[in-house]
C-alpha cells in the first residue's frame, strides 16, 4: 500500500473538520476503551495487571527465541500437512499467492481480515492476475465497496456512521432502503454467502502460530474466517514472522488477552486452531493449506532497539486510548497501521523519511503503554524516533532554531532571566497569536500567559522581607 | 540464498533482544475459578454461555433432549448434522428417521445444524468442536440455528485446562485432526456504528442442550 504518512498534518486537519468522522470515531474509541477496561480488570486491577505482565513476558520470551521458534513451527506445520513458504518482502509474498492461485486454477478468492495483506497490497496483485477478490469481514467489505482503506486495526470502519454505510449499500448494491444495522448486516450476509459457496480459494491472516504443535491460530466474531478457511478447496494464510509463539500455554494466554483488549470479550466467538488440510477421514475442509511467513521489514526491526514493536498482537487498544487517534481517526496516519503503534511501525517498515510527522503525532501522555496488553513502551520509541529524525537532519528548521534559542536561553543565569523578562513583556503585547515561525504553536492553542513578576523576583522579595523581619529584635 | 535462509540469518545475527525476560514460571489462568467441583463448573458454564447469548436447555433425560431437538428442527426436511454416532444421544438417529428428517453434511440450504462437542468450558461458556470422521465443520457454521449437545462430563474449567489435557492424554492429541474451533455464542458483528448484531456469517442462534450428570440430578 502506498504510504502517505508525510501528509499527516493536512490530512489530520481535514479529519478534525469532518463532523461525521468526529462523531463516529469518538463514539467508537470511547466504547472500545470502556469495554477493554471492564474485560481486562473483570477480576480486579491486580489480576488484570498480572495477566498483562504474563502476556508481556510471553511475547518477549518468544521474540528472544524467534529464529528457533520459526524453524520449529515450520517443521511442525509441515508435519501437519501445511505447505510453508517464506517471503522476504511484499513483492515475493504477492507472487507466491498468485502462483498458488494459478497452480490450483483459483479465480474466485474470498478473504478474511488481515492487516499484513493490506501491508503488501495483495488484493491488487491478485486482481492483476485475473482473480476476483472479495473481503468478507463486514467492515472490510464496506471498505472495499467504498474504495477506501481500513481506519482501525480491529474496527475497519470506525470512521463511518450508520447513515453513510446505509447510503453506500443502497448505492452500490441496491440494498432495499433500511436504517437498521441488523437488516444491513443480513443483506450483506445473504450477498456474501453466494460468494463463499462459489469461492475457489480462501485467504486469511494469522493471529498466532504455535511452534510446538504447528497450528495456525485465528480469532473472529462474524464467522467469516471460518468460512474462508473451511469452504474453498485452497486456504492461504499470510502471517508476519513475529507471530510465532512457543507453546499452547503461551497461546492460551495471548488468545484470551487479545479479545479482552480489542473488543472487551473474554473470548471471540470463534477461536480457531488450524492443523493443516482436511484429513483423509474428514468430511469437509480445504484440501490444501499454505502458510506464507512474511518478513517485509520485520527482521530489520528485530535488529534494532525497536524490537519491542514486534511484540504487538494487533488489538487496537492503543488506538482507542490515544488522544491523537481519537480526533484524527486512522486515515490521517497515511498507511496500514494507525494510532501509536502505527506511528512507530510505519517509519520502521517504510522508512523514517517517508513518515517523518508520525513520531510527533503523540502527546506522550503514556496512555498507549498503559493500555497495551503486552506493555510495549510506545512513548519511549516515539521519542527515540524523534531523536533519529534529528540525527538524520530531518527535523524541521523551526525546531532546530527553537531548540538552539532555548539552549542559549537556559545556558546561563543571565540569559535565562533575560528570556523570562522578554517573555513577560511579549505576553503583554501578543494577545491572539505568536509571530513568525512561532505562529504554528498558536493556531490551535492560546499562547501561555507569563506571570507579571517572575519567580526569581518573588523569591528575592520574600527573602529580603524575611531578612528585615529577622533583623528586628 | 533462499528467502528462508536470508530471514533466519538476519534474525540469528541479533543477540536476544530481551535478555532479562524469561518465560513465565507459572501461567496464571485468565479466569480464576475457586470451586472446580462438577456442580460448580456446570453452574458457571450455564451462566457464561447465557452471557455469550446462547440458549441453554438443561434436559432431564436423553429422551427429553431428543424431543427438544425435534421441536427446534420443526418442520425442516433436512438437518445439517454430525454423524449421530458422534453425538452422545442414544436413539437420536432412529428418532430423526422416524420424524422424516434427512441428515445432510454440508448443505447450504439447511436452516438447522446439529453437533456434539469435545468439551465445554466453564470459564467462558465456550464449546470446543474438533473436526474428524463424521464431524462436518459446516454443521456448526452454515445454518442459522446451531444445536450443540453437551454431556455433563464434558464440562471443563477453561481453555487452559483443555489444551493441557491434549498434551497429557497423548502427545499432540489435537493435531490428529485438521481443525479445532472454540465457539463462544452465536456469530456477531459490531462493525456498523459499534451496534451489536447477531448472526453475521455464522449461526444467529446457538442452542446448548445440556444432558443430566450420570451421577443423578
Amino acid at each position: 500500500m502506498q504510504n502517505r504518512s508525510n501528509d499527516f498534518i493536512p490530512a489530520a486537519q481535514v479529519a478534525i473538520h469532518d463532523a461525521d468522522l468526529q462523531r463516529a470515531v469518538s463514539f467508537g474509541t470511547n466504547a472500545g476503551y470502556t469495554r477493554r477496561r471492564a474485560a481486562m480488570f473483570a477480576a480486579g486491577e491486580a489480576h488484570g495487571q498480572a495477566l498483562r505482565r504474563q502476556a508481556a513476558a510471553i511475547r518477549r520470551n518468544c521474540l528472544n527465541r524467534l529464529p528457533e521458534l520459526l524453524a520449529e513451527a515450520e517443521a511442525n506445520m509441515t508435519a501437519n500437512g501445511i505447505r510453508v513458504l517464506w517471503a522476504i518482502d511484499a513483492e515475493e509474498a504477492n507472487r507466491q499467492v498468485v502462483e498458488i492461485a494459478r497452480r490450483h486454477d483459483a479465480r474466485a478468492v474470498v478473504k478474511s481480515k488481515s492487516m499484513v495483506t493490506e501491508e503488501i497490497g495483495l488484493n491488487h496483485a491478485l486482481e492483476a492476475a485475473g482473480c476476483v477478490v472479495l473481503e468478507t469481514d463486514l467492515g472490510e467489505y464496506i471498505v472495499q465497496l467504498g474504495g477506501e482503506t481500513p481506519s482501525h486495526i480491529v474496527v475497519p470502519i470506525v470512521h463511518k456512521t450508520r447513515e453513510s454505510i446505509r447510503d453506500l449499500l443502497i448505492d452500490r448494491l441496491s440494498m432495499p432502503p433500511t436504517d437498521d444495522a441488523e437488516e444491513m448486516a443480513r443483506f450483506v450476509r445473504e450477498t456474501l454467502r453466494r460468494d463463499f459457496l462459489a469461492a475457489d480459494m480462501g485467504v486469511s491472516g494469522g493471529n498466532f502460530i504455535i511452534a510446538e504443535t504447528g497450528s495456525l491460530c485465528l480469532v473472529s466474531n462474524e464467522g467469516n474466517a471460518r468460512l474462508v478457511t473451511s469452504l474453498p478447496r485452497v486456504h492461504v494464510a499470510l502471517v508476519g514472522i513475529e507471530k510465532v509463539v512457543a507453546t499452547v500455554e503461551d497461546y492460551a494466554t495471548l488468545t484470551q488477552v487479545l479479545p479482552r483488549s480489542a473488543t472487551g470479550q473474554a473470548m471471540t466467538v470463534y477461536t480457531h486452531l488450524i492443523n493443516g488440510p482436511r484429513r483423509a477421514n474428514e468430511p469437509d475442509g480445504p484440501e490444501h493449506v499454505y502458510v506464507i511467513l512474511v518478513d517485509n521489514g520485520r527482521s530489520g526491526i528485530y535488529a534494532t532497539t525497536y524490537a519491542e514493536a514486534l511484540a504487538c498482537i494487533r488489538c487496537g487498544a492503543c488506538l482507542n486510548g490515544c488522544p491523537v487517534y481519537q480526533v484524527t481517526g486512522g486515515h490521517a496516519y497515511g498507511w496500514v497501521y494507525p494510532g501509536p503503534i502505527g506511528a512507530v511501525v510505519t517509519p520502521l517498515l517504510t522508512g523514517l523519511e517517508n513518515a517523518s510527522p508520525l513520531p510527533y503525532a503523540s502527546t506522550l501522555c503514556g496512555m498507549c503503554k498503559e493500555v497495551c496488553p503486552v506493555d510495549i513502551d510506545l512513548p519511549r520509541m516515539l521519542l527515540d524516533l524523534r531523536a533519529d529524525l534529528v540525527a538524520m537532519g530531518r527535523s524541521e528548521a523551526v525546531w532546530t532554531v527553537g531548540m538552539k534559542a532555548w539552549a542559549g536561553g537556559v545556558g546561563s543565569p543571565a540569559t535565562y532571566q533575560l528570556g523570562g523578562r522578554m517573555a513577560a513583556l511579549a505576553g503583554k503585547v501578543v494577545i491572539g497569536s505568536l509571530p513568525g515561525p512561532l505562529k504554528g504553536w498558536t493556531v490551535y492553542r492560546t499562547p501561555p500567559r507569563f506571570a507579571k513578576k517572575p519567580f526569581r523576583r518573588l523569591w528575592a522579595e520574600r527573602q529580603s522581607r524575611r531578612e528585615e523581619r529577622d533583623e528586628q529584635p | 540464498m533462499s528467502s528462508r535462509e536470508r530471514i533466519l540469518e538476519r534474525l540469528r545475527q541479533r543477540e536476544r533482544p530481551f535478555p532479562e525476560v524469561a518465560a513465565p514460571a507459572v501461567y496464571r489462568p485468565m479466569v480464576e475459578i475457586a470451586d472446580t467441583s462438577p456442580a460448580a463448573l456446570r453452574a458457571r458454564f450455564i451462566g457464561e454461555a447465557q452471557k455469550a447469548a446462547c440458549a441453554v436447555h438443561e434436559v432431564a433425560s436423553p429422551e427429553a433432549a431428543i424431543d427438544l431437538i425435534l421441536a427446534l428442527v420443526g418442520r425442516e426436511a433436512t438437518l445439517s448434522a454430525w454423524d449421530p454416532a458422534q453425538i452422545p444421544l442414544p436413539g437420536l438417529a432412529s428418532a430423526l428417521e422416524l420424524a422424516n428428517v434427512t441428515l445432510v453434511g454440508q448443505d447450504a440450504g439447511a436452516r438447522v445444524g446439529l453437533t456434539g462437542v469435545d468439551a465445554a468450558l466453564a470459564a467462558t461458556g465456550s464449546l470446543v468442536l474438533m473436526s474428524g470422521p463424521g464431524r462436518y465443520r459446516a454443521a456448526s457454521l452454515l445454518p442459522t440455528v446451531h444445536i450443540a449437545v453437551v454431556a455433563a462430563g464434558q464440562i471443563m474449567a477453561d481453555l487452559e485446562s483443555w489444551l493441557a489435557a491434549q498434551k497429557v492424554t497423548a502427545p499432540d492429541l489435537m493435531r490428529r485432526f485438521s481443525n479445532v474451533v472454540v465457539v463462544t455464542g452465536p456469530s456477531r458483528t459490531a462493525d456498523i456504528a459499534m451496534q451489536l448484531v447477531m448472526g453475521m456469517h455464522g449461526p444467529r442462534e446457538l442452542h446448548v442442550v445440556l444432558l443430566p450428570s450420570v451421577e443423578g440430578p
